[in-house]
């Protein structure tokens, strides 16, 4: 009976999922998880160590680590990895320089065993801006299409104007509402 | 298979759990992980892999959680140097919380993370935290600099931190302008004495005095911290009961409380002592001070207690009658005192109210028991106070005891002092009781604190000029323990076997200086420090005749040749054997009707005394002398050159620490720019002509006439070299300075309209600001006038608020002349902005040296 009625509750009360915001410095990632949070643009500096906040949306409780991306921290992403649900990877369209590096940072988070499991959205931001590559430019960058036996999906961002992040929840919140049946 | 796999699995379960539960998303949960991953390191348990998960923690409402990782974050960021990264953000967030708490915690844990990779990043933070709105934050970002300047000094300058903590003494919070100020003292002390951060001027210790009484005992650097020096601790005390009053007094002694109770002994004691003369100074706070003594009675500490047992009585003195409900609290304490001091204070306390402690006489008799074996002071104190006790109570009891004490006092002992004064009690007590009560039983005169009590015009001068240095707290102005230059001395144990017409080559190279050797060495270029630096060249004992010596040194040395010539020839010292110019000194002085006392062959102070009367210089004139030569065991020479009815003259006081008299005293100046020169070179002391042995100070006066013929070319200087020629100790070198007040001449003024025109005439003027003090106008006009410096005009400056003097004066000597000069200060505040003008340019810096003195009315 106990048993049944907790089962009946977290049908019904918040999902809880722990989600990690990563890519390149200066992607966009803070903006995207106070644009999320509180709906606004708020000024940022480069991240030097983590912001974490919870967004709750459609009934999930997102936990949202959004690490910073400069290299001296990236090191230290893989203490973030364990129990984690799902990365949304941050890509700036308009970085056309340093597009290989993101993917390499991108392979190596795919290869990493802890994160094996993990939903992977892939937010091609600053759409806004002119010269920003397409979703199917950035898919293509990071070798996207070469992932086998996982749930992927890429959106077109702008983390300023609010536009496709909430798109991007509701593939994850689907996703995870699925595996959890 | 290996034992060591219980260890490890037991050991990486605990730590595993802890790691999940730190990652759970169920914040309790989360909070409690927290708690056992600190009490875990509180017991010493090394949790630094844990690192990464506490720190995730650290974003949180949760104020106490945050605290908590906080804490952990001080304990182990050092061994995570590069993970501690991953707290920057979060800092930087905490540090603009809306939060004034969290600003200042997050600034604070900042400071103490001494992690050098991450004290760029929290540069920013910290300069925001330290314009804060919230004083609280402020004062936390005040510490964090000091902190901060520990790891890396460099970047705290280039931030200009510095410039912000000295923005902040101005702060309008005291707390803030408190440890701005220890910051800046902390950073001093990292930065060595090479870097002076903390320039004091009125205005800045005027804000820094205004904030000192809203600071709480943590800032106010007056109070004594636990870390100083003992010495320090003394003096803050003794600074302490000086500024004791009324108002403060709670203060004070909440203070003075605390440091009883402190571990140093010596210092416990003292500060016993200072809460007995705040009592004793202040009647209204007595009560108060009385049951602090009370309090400190209970902590049983043996020599606490003894300590305040002796201010007690103290007390007692001060304000008869009036506390004597506390003599019950004493006398439960007996059984502690072992100090002569403490035992007798408390003996005097039982005599002196033996008729209000209703066991007087056992108390008595429990300290007579002892009364063989005691010290003098504490024997003579149970004489006096069993006599008390038996003409107050003549019980028995107290009868058996003062004929005991009596007899054993008298027949026993062998100290004269006890024996004289138990004899004097018998016999008044055997004759007349009652005439012994009215002398042992008289009323005592009060006492008082009189220790605080300073010459107002000494404490002005300390206050103006000498704070911040040694003389503030000798309470004497410098020139009474310090000459101004080091001297010359020659080295009378060398000297002593050889024959005087021997030496005249050797006294050069016998000179021991160290100054004088930098002086050779650094600036033999300075014409005033050449003669004797020079001297020292001559290192090779000659003993060919003095025109010879003087020859080799000519071809030398010129320039030292010329003063060695003026110097050593003027002496004659080439002369057959030494003559015995004390028998025309004797001679002369033996007409002077005091030359008995000088003569008095058993020195001693009187002797010094009367041979200061009879050379007409006051005793306290002679002791305030400078020291111009110190030889311990030698001859020393202190003296001043001073002005006397239009004559210069030197006042010296000669001292012969040898064993023998000394005698053939004669001087002689080197070349200088005023031309100065004894108009007599014999010594005129008094009879017998000599320097008696034994450290008599011995007064003599030099006349010194201005001769155009001795007058040293230009720059001007106010350095005099002295030589001064003894029979037993060779001749003694010292320098001096030649003081204004003794140039300037009577009568050597001008018309208000010729200075007018003289102004205008001539060159451009020196300016200065020297950094002194004159309380008012009419003060500075007294005191120049009594220089001869004559003022012929006073206005006040429109807007300034300043006085402006202007005045002149003649000096004749070195041809210099008219001086002219303005003075502009306010009064009472520092700063006094000088203007010279004069034919020669150069005169304006002997001008300049030379006020100071005249405005502090010290010439």
């Amino acid at each position: 009976m106990g048993l049944w009625i907790s089962k009946l509750w977290s049908l019904f009360g918040d999902q809880e999922a722990r989600i990690l915001v990563l890519g390149l410095d200066n992607a966009g990632k803070t903006t995207i998880l106070y644009r999320l949070q509180v709906g606004e643009v708020v000024s940022t500096i480069p991240t030097i160590g983590f912001n974490v906040e919870t967004v709750t949306y459609k009934n999930i409780k997102f936990q949202v680590w959004d690490l910073g991306g400069q290299t001296s921290i990236r090191p230290y992403w893989r203490c973030y990895f364990p129990c984690t649900q799902a990365i949304i990877y941050v890509v700036d369209s308009t970085d056309t320089e340093r597009i290989g590096i993101s993917r390499d940072e991108f392979k190596a988070l795919l290869d990493e065993e802890e994160l094996r499991d993990s939903l992977i959205l892939v937010f091609a931001n600053k759409q806004d801006l002119p010269n920003a590559l397409s979703d199917a430019q950035i898919a293509e960058g990071l070798g996207l299409h070469d992932i086998k036996n996982r749930d992927w999906a890429i959106f077109k961002t702008s983390a300023v104007k609010g536009e496709g992040l909430f798109e991007g929840l509701d593939w994850l919140a689907n996703m995870l509402k699925t595996r959890r049946k | 298979m290996s034992d060591g796999k219980y260890f490890s699995t037991t050991k990486r379960g605990e730590i595993h759990e802890l790691k999940e539960e730190l990652r759970s998303l169920d914040r309790p949960k989360k909070k409690d992980a927290v708690k056992k991953v600190i009490a875990a390191m509180t017991v010493g348990k090394d949790v630094s892999m844990l690192f990464p998960d506490v720190v995730n923690c650290m974003q949180t409402d949760d104020l106490e959680l945050k605290k908590l990782v906080y804490l952990y974050l001080i304990n182990y960021a050092k061994t995570q140097p590069d993970l501690a990264i991953m707290a920057v953000n979060t800092f930087v967030k905490d540090s603009q919380d809306p939060n004034p708490l969290i600003r200042a915690l997050a600034v604070r844990t900042m400071g103490c993370i001494r992690v050098d990779k991450i004290t760029e990043y929290l540069c920013d933070p910290l300069q925001r935290c330290l314009k804060d709105d919230d004083p609280y934050v402020r004062k936390t970002a005040a510490v964090c600099v000091a902190k901060l300047y520990d790891i890396n000094p460099e970047l705290v300058e280039d931030r200009g931190f510095l410039d912000m903590l000295r923005e902040m003494l101005s702060d309008a919070n005291p707390m803030v302008v408190a440890n701005a100020l220890a910051a800046l003292q902390e950073i001093q002390e990292l930065a060595g004495p090479g870097k002076d951060l903390l320039q004091m001027n009125s205005q800045t210790l005027n804000k820094l005095l205004a904030a000192l009484n809203e600071c709480t005992e943590w800032g106010q650097v007056f109070f004594c911290k636990y870390n100083d020096p003992l010495y320090v601790k003394m003096e803050k005390l003794e600074i302490m009961i000086r500024l004791a009053s009324d108002k403060n007094i709670d203060q004070v002694l909440l203070e003075l409380k605390e440091y009883a109770q402190e571990v140093d002994v010596d210092f416990v004691r003292k500060s016993v002592r200072a809460i007995g003369r705040c009592a004793v100074a202040l009647d209204k706070a007595t009560e108060r001070c009385i049951n602090v003594l009370l309090e400190l009675i209970q902590t049983k500490v043996s020599y606490v207690v003894q300590e305040a047992i002796i201010v007690i009585k103290d007390i007692f003195r001060r304000y008869p009658n009036q506390y004597e409900s506390i003599i019950a609290t004493l006398c439960d304490n007996l059984d502690s005192l072992d100090e002569p001091e403490a035992k007798s204070s408390m003996i005097w306390i039982i005599g002196e109210y033996a008729e209000r402690i209703d066991n007087a006489d056992e108390l008595m008799a429990a300290f007579l028991e002892t009364f063989p074996e005691e010290s003098s002071m504490v024997q003579l104190q149970l004489l006096t106070a069993t006599v008390k006790l038996f003409l107050k109570k003549p019980t028995e009891a107290a009868q058996k005891m003062i004929s005991a004490v009596l007899s054993c006092a008298t027949n026993e002992t062998d100290s004269p002092d006890l024996r004289d004064r138990a004899f004097i009690y018998w016999r008044l007590l055997s004759t007349d009781p009652e005439a012994a009560k009215d002398v042992v039983l008289a009323e005592k005169p009060v006492i008082a604190d009189d220790s605080s009590s300073l010459d107002p015009s000494l404490l002005e001068q300390l206050v103006t000029r000498y704070l911040a240095t040694v003389a503030a707290v000798y309470h004497r102005p410098p020139e009474t323990f310090v000459s101004r230059q080091r001297l010359a001395v020659a080295r009378a144990e060398e000297l002593g076997s050889r024959k005087f017409e021997e030496e005249d080559g050797a006294v050069a190279g016998n000179l021991v200086s160290d100054n004088n050797a930098a002086a050779a060495a650094g600036a033999a270029a300075a014409a005033s420090a050449s003669a004797v630096g020079d001297l020292l060249d001559l290192s090779e004992p000659s003993p060919a005749p003095a025109p010879h010596a003087a020859a080799a040194a000519a071809a030398a040395a010129p320039s030292a040749a010329r003063g060695l010539d003026d110097l050593l020839g003027g002496l004659d010292l080439g002369g057959s054997g030494a003559p015995p110019p004390a028998a025309s000194t004797s001679a002369a002085a033996s007409s002077d009707p005091f030359a008995s006392f000088g003569g008095a062959p058993s020195g001693g102070a009187a002797a010094a005394a009367a041979a200061a009367a009879a050379a007409g210089i006051s005793p306290a004139a002679l002791s305030q002398l400078p020291v111009l030569l110190s030889t311990p065991g030698g001859v020393s020479v202190c003296g001043r050159l001073v002005r006397q009815a239009g004559q210069v003259e030197y006042l010296l006081a000669l001292k012969n620490d040898t064993a023998a008299p000394v005698d053939g005293l004669m001087i002689q100046t080197n070349r200088n720019s005023f031309g100065l020169s004894p108009v007599s070179q014999v010594l005129a002391l008094p009879a017998p002509g000599a320097l008696p042995p034994g450290g008599v100070t011995v007064p003599v006066r030099v006349p010194l006439a201005a001769d155009g013929s001795k007058v040293t070319p230009p720059p001007l200087g106010t350095g005099l070299q002295v030589a001064l020629r003894t029979n037993q100790v060779g001749v003694l070198y010292f320098n001096d300075a030649v003081p204004l007040a003794a140039l300037t001449e009577e009568g050597g003024t001008m018309e208000a309209a010729d200075f007018l025109n003289a102004w205008k005439a001539l060159p451009p003027e020196a300016s200065a600001r020297l950094p002194l003090a004159v309380p008012s106008a009419d003060v500075a006009k007294q005191r120049l006038a009594a220089a001869n410096l004559y003022v012929l005009a006073h206005r006040q400056v429109p807007a300034t608020g300043q006085d402006a003097i202007y005045a002149t004066c003649r000096i004749g000597a070195g041809g210099i002349g008219q001086v002219l000069l303005e003075l502009k200060f306010v009064a009472g505040a520092g700063g006094v902005d000088v203007s010279v003008k004069a034919q020669r340019q150069d005169v304006s810096q002997l001008v300049f040296d030379g006020l100071p003195a005249v405005l502090l009315g010290t010439a």
